[in-house]
């Protein structure tokens, strides 16, 4: 057929040609090609800023179609959830202080002394495999590729390609990111029951988000101090009340907190009780407090709170690499081989950031947890399944830390 | 040179992709179906084999894919690959009919986008990139290709002024005088 010619299949074969000739020199770093991508970005920014003006009420309008309900949940259960943290928030922020001190005591490494680049994600990706977002800030503000990117709860990615005033954030979830992470075992539970759950938007299911609403309503907890809904917050402001970075605690200062109701102090009876307490209280059978003719005593209640620090003995701290693996699955964490100490590791247990003279991050980011044990067979070591800490669905303003590795600044 | 370039197809094939790109990257990132990104760029690409053949779905896609690279970051050419096979895909639809049905050619553009999608992680796996698939390949690729067919009555007439192609113009034989 007339069609299909030698001179048009010749004409598809050389730009299939062309296209493995343009990606062998990509791949092996091009000069003229960076420039010719970088230019055609810049020409491209402007039209992208005159559709997203254009285009922005279609967005709004497919968004409040198809979010308004899970929002409208979802900012009910975030209040009830803010008030509940607000008053932790003061006594971990003393904790943070307290680490760093010791950390700069013992001229130890520490996050808090590394600047940072605080960005606006202004855009996700447009494909279906790539997991990358870009943020607006660039080389203007002193970033570079590689360095680590981190929102409030924790690590998300790296810089992989940096113009003058916008940037490509790889996230942790993407086939081709690996870093270096340290697990600390021994505060997780063996709980075979935890498993990852798909939810949106907001990283719970629809079931606890109204578990959370219900108990909101029932405490009737005021929420008048919440985010003003009219105006868009700024980086500022979002970061404005905020301990340097997200570091994750030393394994000294794990600790479980139990909270205990106890009667106070019970009144002295009479020596005709039948029974008394160690304080010679009279008490029922069933060890209540009873008065003189033996009926029950209604006694106010006192709350203590009682810290538990984990034992440092028990904790343990491994090495492996964290490599995401595409979207919708879960990051993993391997290890090259197994050792008896691996058997430690179990779901729920602290990933944070490893460090070292060569990591793109320093230590003591924290990343998520165990969420899922492999053993594989033979010896190679354990794979682990972790949850991020970070939504990264819902990535708004993030910061880029400023950090060169050790080998990297002594060039 | 120059008075080629300017001839040529690609004079007006530029510009309307950059349209098509900031729309990919600004309301299509929003507006997901099932947690499936839209590719408006692939069905443009798609759209031009079916209205033009085969050699000019190439070309288009090849065009667009690179534009596409060289604005997401992702390695010069991956895209232009997977694009160009969009394009070749949809254009099989000229060996079929002359003067296709609109339907015919949504059916062509759909599966020219589903060729494009599914062709992007096979070649990133040729250059070394491991396990590229997304978990839900089969649907990113169903959706994809829905999409880009639901879009195609836009698109093919983009593609036909962008690469100039004329409608067929059929006319009817002289009437012979009876001897």
């Amino acid at each position: 057929m007339a069609i299909y010619t030698v001179g048009r299949r010749r004409v598809i074969i050389a730009l299939l040609l062309t296209g493995a000739l343009l990606l062998t020199l990509d791949l092996r770093g091009n000069p003229v090609l960076d420039s010719i991508r970088d230019g055609f970005s810049r020409a491209m920014a402007p039209v992208e800023r005159a559709t997203d003006v254009v285009t922005t009420p279609v967005q709004r309008a497919w968004s409040a179609y198809s979010n308004y309900d899970d929002l409208e949940r979802e900012n009910e259960a975030l209040r009830d959830e803010i008030d509940r943290q607000r008053g932790t928030q003061a006594a971990a922020e003393a904790s943070i202080i307290d680490y760093q001190l010791l950390l700069a005591l013992n001229n130890l490494p520490s996050l808090s002394g590394i600047e940072t680049a605080k960005a606006e994600v202004v855009g996700g990706s447009t494909n279906n495999i790539d997991q990358i977002v870009e943020i607006n800030k660039g080389s203007d503000s002193g970033i570079a590729v590689g360095m680590p990117v981190v929102n409030q709860a924790g690590l998300i990615g790296k810089i992989t390609q940096v113009n003058a005033t916008t940037s490509k954030v790889m996230l942790i979830t993407d086939p081709r990111y690996s870093i270096a992470v340290e697990i600390i075992g021994g505060i997780g539970e063996p709980d075979d029951a935890i498993e990852p759950t798909d939810t949106s938007p907001s990283g719970r299911t629809p079931e606890e988000i109204d578990e959370i609403v219900d108990q909101s309503i029932e405490d009737a907890t005021p929420t008048t101090d919440a985010a003003d809904p009219a105006g868009d917050p700024t980086p500022d402001e979002v970061f404005a009340n905020e301990v340097p970075l997200p570091e994750a605690g030393a394994p000294t200062e794990a600790t479980t907190t139990t909270t205990t109701t106890l009667p106070e102090a019970i009144p002295v009876g009479e020596e005709t009780a039948p029974t008394t307490d160690p304080d010679d209280n009279p008490i029922d059978a069933d060890g209540n407090p009873i008065d003189a003719d033996g009926n029950p005593i209604e006694l106010p209640e006192t709350t203590t709170t009682t810290t538990i620090a984990l034992d440092p003995d028990e904790l343990e701290k491994e090495f492996g690499v964290l490599e995401g693996r595409g979207q919708g699955r879960p990051p993993q964490v391997k290890f090259i081989q197994d050792i008896p100490s691996l058997a430690v590791l179990q779901v729920g247990d602290l990933i944070e950031t490893a460090g070292g003279s060569e990591s793109l991050a320093p230590p003591n980011i924290p990343v998520g947890r165990v969420i899922n044990r492999a053993d594989r067979p033979g010896v190679a070591g354990p794979l682990l399944e972790i949850e991020l800490n970070a939504d990264l669905d819902k990535l708004n303003f993030v910061r880029v830390v400023l950090f060169q590795p050790l080998t990297e600044v002594d060039e | 040179m120059f008075a080629a370039f300017v001839q040529s197809s690609l004079i007006r094939l530029i510009p309307v992709g950059m349209v098509m790109l900031a729309l990919q990257r600004t309301v299509l990132v929003d507006i997901q179906v099932s947690g499936v990104i839209l590719q408006v760029v692939l069905a443009l690409a798609a759209a031009a084999g079916a209205s033009g053949g085969s050699e000019r779905g190439a070309v288009a896609g090849f065009v667009l894919g690179a534009m596409y690279d060289l604005v997401e970051g992702t390695p010069l050419g991956s895209t232009a690959i997977a694009f160009t096979v969009a394009g070749v895909v949809a254009g099989l639809l000229a060996l079929i009919a002359a003067d296709p049905q609109w339907w015919l050619k949504a059916i062509f553009v759909g599966l020219g986008c589903a060729a494009g999608e599914a062709m992007l992680p096979v070649v990133r796996v040729f250059i070394g990139e491991e396990n590229p698939w997304p978990a839900n390949m089969p649907k990113v690729i169903l959706i994809v290709a829905l999409g880009g067919a639901a879009m195609s009555p836009v698109l093919i007439p983009i593609s036909r002024w962008c690469l100039k192609i004329r409608g067929s113009e059929w006319t009817a034989p002289a009437e012979q005088p009876l001897v």
